[in-house]
Formats: structure tokens, C-alpha cells, sequence
């Protein structure tokens, strides 16, 4: 059964897929649940799925609804964009695939957004507060300028091996939404509040929060940077302020879920040490 | 805790060798000033820091059923568990509080304050066995959640800190933890089980031979506060001042 090909899986496929999705009409309005059927076909994921949903636009009690909206753009599993919790699990819809997820379960595919984020209309998420945790922990490399600054230093082989994986990762949000201590933070506009007033209040509720694992790995991958490591007291000021690395609970769900398979437990580890040495400089350096 | 667990298991060895080692503490210079600086204050402290730490997440074990995410969740129950238990257990043996108002309308009424350093053994056995089976059964509980939450407690600090970095480094320090933990565990409960099963009366002759002996030979102070005949019988009978009297003394006397 387990070498099972397609003519051995095909006698189950069925002829009609059933599917649960939660919506939500708009931020801060109550969600439901809504059932659709779609025609089956072979190699379905479930962006396919959606888009025959969307496409028919009707329940299978038959009612004509607003088309599900989702989130979607590389469907190649690199950009992250269509994460949302499919059969209980986080993941990206474009590499979920339907004949999977049936062996699974075959009676329905459930299909929910991620519930850290908050939920701007259906599947599709505000997922602001992840890419505001890399502003946080500057992950990046500064090197703004014109002139050319040369070639830059050789990095070690061991030191590549160790970088790379890391920088496999994509902000889909897998991490965040699995971690026990990465709470949703949701606001309501007040009457009357600007675009930059609003988003200001959102960044100051973002910043003292818990920046996530995949903020914590970003800052061991450019504080290993040979030009990265300019920036790393700043990173390591922020990975030691309120939120930071000491916020993590270990519960290591983070890196069980990540589909890039990202070492982020041994990064909150690195990060961990580095906070401690930067702690005791910081009390008897200076 | 660890220290603590391996003395009060040296009961299992003798009601002599548990008495010698609560005279060893007692003998102590400053006793309530380490008690405050090095157990309560920290473990107040940790208590404090801990509970806000355990409303800081929201466990999701029923989504993700993963060993690590096991431990998270039962890291926080344990901690609830050990904050109740070492609050009712100071208070059930030790009393909270040194002031005697409140020893003695407060505590000593409702079953609490029931340690006598100077009859240690006896008066354990007597209040662990003043409830039935209640009592055993709450200290074997509270000792091992308290022994989960110290090695898996080490175990993440470890990762905190950076002790341990890689998966494989932190499933060896993984193994470490448990085996601490079992072994400090079968202490514990080798100490509940010592302290439930002691015969209090025979223990309380051993006591009272041991402490005559020790203020004789001026290796301690005489305290009957420290006494169950002091504490708990004399403040009844009228002939309470009487030994707290005659002992001092007989000692200056021989000097």
C-alpha cells in the first residue's frame, strides 16, 4: 500500500472533492464556516482547488457567495505567500498536494487562515508584523553607497555550509504561527486615525512583542556577514530588549514545521550564546 | 532543591543521620538571613518571573503533538504544580513566618508549622501522616513535578543561554537532564517515603537522647523553640519554663 502508484491510488480518487474553508468577511469581522465541492482532477494542489472555487463562486448547498480570497505568487514554494493551515497543519498551499492530502483524509481538505496574523478578508493575512521583526533585528547588509568598496573577504567553507540553510528562508510565517509564544496582534482603527497614525501604533505594539524565530535566525545569518557584522550590537541590542531571543519558550515547534527544514533551533541557540557574551560586555567593557 | 532532597533522604539511612544533618544546618551562623537571601527570596523571585513567563504563551499541544512542544507545555504545568506545593509545604512545615502570634492563632490551628528542627524526624512523620494517605500523596506529587521542572528547566536554560547548540549537542544534553532527573526523583521520593514510614515515638527518644547529649557538650544552644516538648507541649503545661531554665544554666555551670 505504501509504494502505492497512480493506478493502485486511483481506484479511491474521487470524483468530487470536499472542502471546508473558514472565511471572514473583513478585519475584525466574525468568521465562518462555508463548504464547497470542486470537480476533481489529477495533480491538483490546493491553489487549483481555490481557483476552481473561486471560479464557480458557489457552495455546495448550492448558494452563490463572494469568491474565496487568498494570498499566491511564485507557486513554486519560494515566496511564502500562500501559507495558510491546511487539514490542521501550516503550510504552503501551492506545494500542498490534493492526491496527499486525500490519502490523509480523504473526506474534506480544511482549509483556515494562519491564526497569528490577522485576517484582512478569507485566507489572505497581514502578515506586517513578520517582515517588522526583521526591521527590527536590521537584517540586512549595509552597504549603501556608490563607490566601489572591492572585493569583499573570503568566507570559509565550514562558515558557508552553516549560512546557507539560512538563508533559504522565505517569511512565510510556518514558524510564527506554530510557535507558543508568538501571540496574534490584532488592532482595531480608531475613528478618525490616519494611515500613518495607525500604522505607527502598530509598530509600537509590534516592537515589544516576541520578533519570532525567523527574525532570530536572519540576525545570526548577517551577524556571521563579514560586512553584515557591522551592525551586530544593534542586533544584539534588539535580540536582548523586550521580545527578544530570551522570549523564546523552547518548545521547538518552529523548526519542525519549516518547510525550507531551516535549523532555527540551533539559530536561537547561536543567538542565545551571543546574547550571553554580549550581556557580560556590555556590564564590564565599557 | 537538590541539596535539600538528598538531606532529607538521608532519613532513609536513620532518624540519627537526618538529625545530625538538621543540626549541621541549624548550626548555621545567620540561619534566617540565608533562608531568606538563598531560598525564599529566589524562589518568590522565581515564582513571580515564572508565572508571567507562563502567561506570556499559549500552549498549542493539541495542533502540534511534538515531544518538544510536550515539554514546553508541561514545563508550565509543573511550574503551577511547584508553585503551590512549595508554598503549602514552607507553610505546612515551616510556618511562613517566625512570629509567634502567628504561629500560634494562625498556623499551628489549622495543621500547619509542623517541623521541629531538633525532633526533625518525629515531627516530619507526624505531619506527613496527619491527613492519611492526603499528604504523601501531595509531597510525591510536588516532588516530582518540582524534578521535571529543574532537568527539563536545565535543559532550556541551556538552549537559552547557549550551552548546547545543535540538535544533536541538545539531545545529548537531553539525555543528561532525564538522567539527572530520574535520579533525583527516586530521591525524592525515597525522602516521602522515609518520612511517611518513621515511627514517631521511637524517633522522638532518638531526638531528645541526641539534643541532651548535644547542649551537654555545648556543640549547640539550648532552644526549646526548636523542641516539640518547647513548641508544642509546653506553652500547655506549666513546667515549660522550667528545662528552658535549668539547661542554661547547668551549662554555665560546668564552665
Amino acid at each position: 500500500m505504501i509504494a502505492a502508484g497512480p493506478e493502485a491510488t486511483s481506484k479511491r480518487r474521487p470524483s468530487k472533492i470536499n472542502v471546508r474553508v473558514l472565511r471572514q468577511d473583513g478585519p475584525g469581522l466574525p468568521p465562518y464556516w462555508e463548504r464547497h465541492q470542486v470537480e476533481y482532477e489529477p495533480d491538483m494542489n490546493v491553489i487549483s482547488v481555490l481557483q476552481k472555487i473561486a471560479a464557480q463562486a458557489r457552495t455546495s448547498e448550492g448558494n452563490a457567495v463572494a469568491p474565496v480570497a487568498w494570498d499566491c505568487g511564485c507557486l513554486e514554494e519560494v515566496c511564502g505567500s500562500c501559507t495558510m493551515v491546511i487539514n490542521g497543519r501550516v503550510r504552503q498551499s501551492c506545494s500542498a498536494l490534493v492526491d496527499r492530502l486525500l490519502e490523509d483524509h480523504p473526506e474534506e481538505i480544511e482549509l483556515r487562515p494562519m491564526t497569528k496574523f490577522p485576517v484582512i478578508r478569507d485566507l489572505m493575512v497581514d502578515r506586517s508584523r513578520l517582515f517588522h521583526s526583521l526591521k527590527r533585528v536590521k537584517a540586512w547588509v549595509p552597504v549603501d553607497g556608490y563607490f566601489d568598496m572591492g572585493a569583499g573577504p573570503r568566507i570559509s567553507r565550514d562558515e558557508q555550509e552553516q549560512n546557507y540553510p539560512l538563508s533559504q528562508c522565505m517569511s512565510c510565517g510556518c514558524c510564527l504561527e506554530a510557535c507558543p509564544q508568538f501571540n496574534k496582534v490584532e488592532l482595531q482603527r480608531n475613528p478618525g486615525e490616519s494611515d500613518e497614525e495607525f500604522a505607527a501604533r502598530k509598530e509600537a505594539a509590534y516592537s515589544v512583542e516576541f520578533v519570532g524565530p525567523h527574525a532570530i535566525s536572519q540576525a545570526v545569518l548577517f551577524n556571521s556577514h563579514p560586512v553584515g557584522k557591522n551592525l551586530e550590537r544593534e542586533r544584539m541590542e534588539a535580540l536582548t530588549s523586550s521580545g527578544g531571543v530570551q522570549a523564546c519558550g523552547n518548545a521547538q515547534n518552529c523548526v519542525a514545521v519549516c518547510p525550507k527544514e531551516i535549523p532555527l533551533t540551533t539559530s536561537i541557540a547561536r543567538a542565545g550564546r551571543a546574547a550571553t557574551v554580549y550581556a557580560f560586555k556590555k556590564l564590564f567593557d565599557r | 532543591m537538590c541539596v535539600h532532597l538528598v538531606t532529607n533522604s538521608s532519613l532513609a539511612s536513620g532518624v540519627d543521620v537526618f538529625q545530625n544533618a538538621v543540626f549541621a544546618i541549624h548550626s548555621l551562623p545567620f540561619l534566617p538571613v540565608i533562608e531568606w537571601l538563598f531560598i525564599f527570596l529566589p524562589i518568590i523571585f522565581h515564582a513571580v518571573v515564572g508565572i508571567w513567563i507562563a502567561r506570556s504563551g499559549h500552549s498549542n499541544l493539541n495542533r502540534y503533538r511534538l515531544a518538544g512542544n510536550r515539554r514546553y507545555t508541561w514545563q508550565r504545568i509543573t511550574g503551577y504544580i511547584a508553585f503551590v506545593f512549595i508554598f503549602t509545604h514552607v507553610f505546612h512545615l515551616h510556618g511562613w513566618f517566625h512570629a509567634d502570634w502567628w504561629l500560634k492563632t494562625v498556623a499551628e490551628p489549622i495543621g500547619m508549622a509542623q517541623f521541629d528542627p531538633y525532633n526533625a524526624a518525629s515531627s516530619l512523620a507526624n505531619a506527613m501522616n496527619s491527613l492519611g494517605i492526603l499528604w504523601p500523596i501531595f509531597y510525591a506529587l510536588g516532588v516530582l513535578a518540582c524534578v521535571f521542572h529543574l532537568a527539563n528547566g536545565i535543559w532550556t536554560a541551556g538552549i537559552t543561554w547557549g550551552l548546547w547548540l545543535t540538535p544533536n549537542a541538545q539531545a545529548r544534553a537531553s539525555y543528561v537532564c532525564l538522567g539527572f532527573g530520574i535520579l533525583l526523583g527516586l530521591v525524592g521520593l525515597t525522602a516521602t517515603g522515609a518520612a511517611t514510614r518513621t515511627d514517631p515515638a521511637a524517633a522522638k527518644a532518638t531526638e531528645d537522647q541526641m539534643y541532651k547529649v548535644r547542649v551537654e557538650g555545648l556543640m549547640i544552644k539550648p532552644n526549646e523553640h526548636k523542641r516539640t516538648d518547647g513548641r508544642r507541649h509546653g506553652h500547655s503545661s506549666e513546667a515549660s519554663p522550667g528545662p528552658t531554665l535549668i539547661i542554661p544554666q547547668a551549662v554555665t555551670g560546668s564552665r
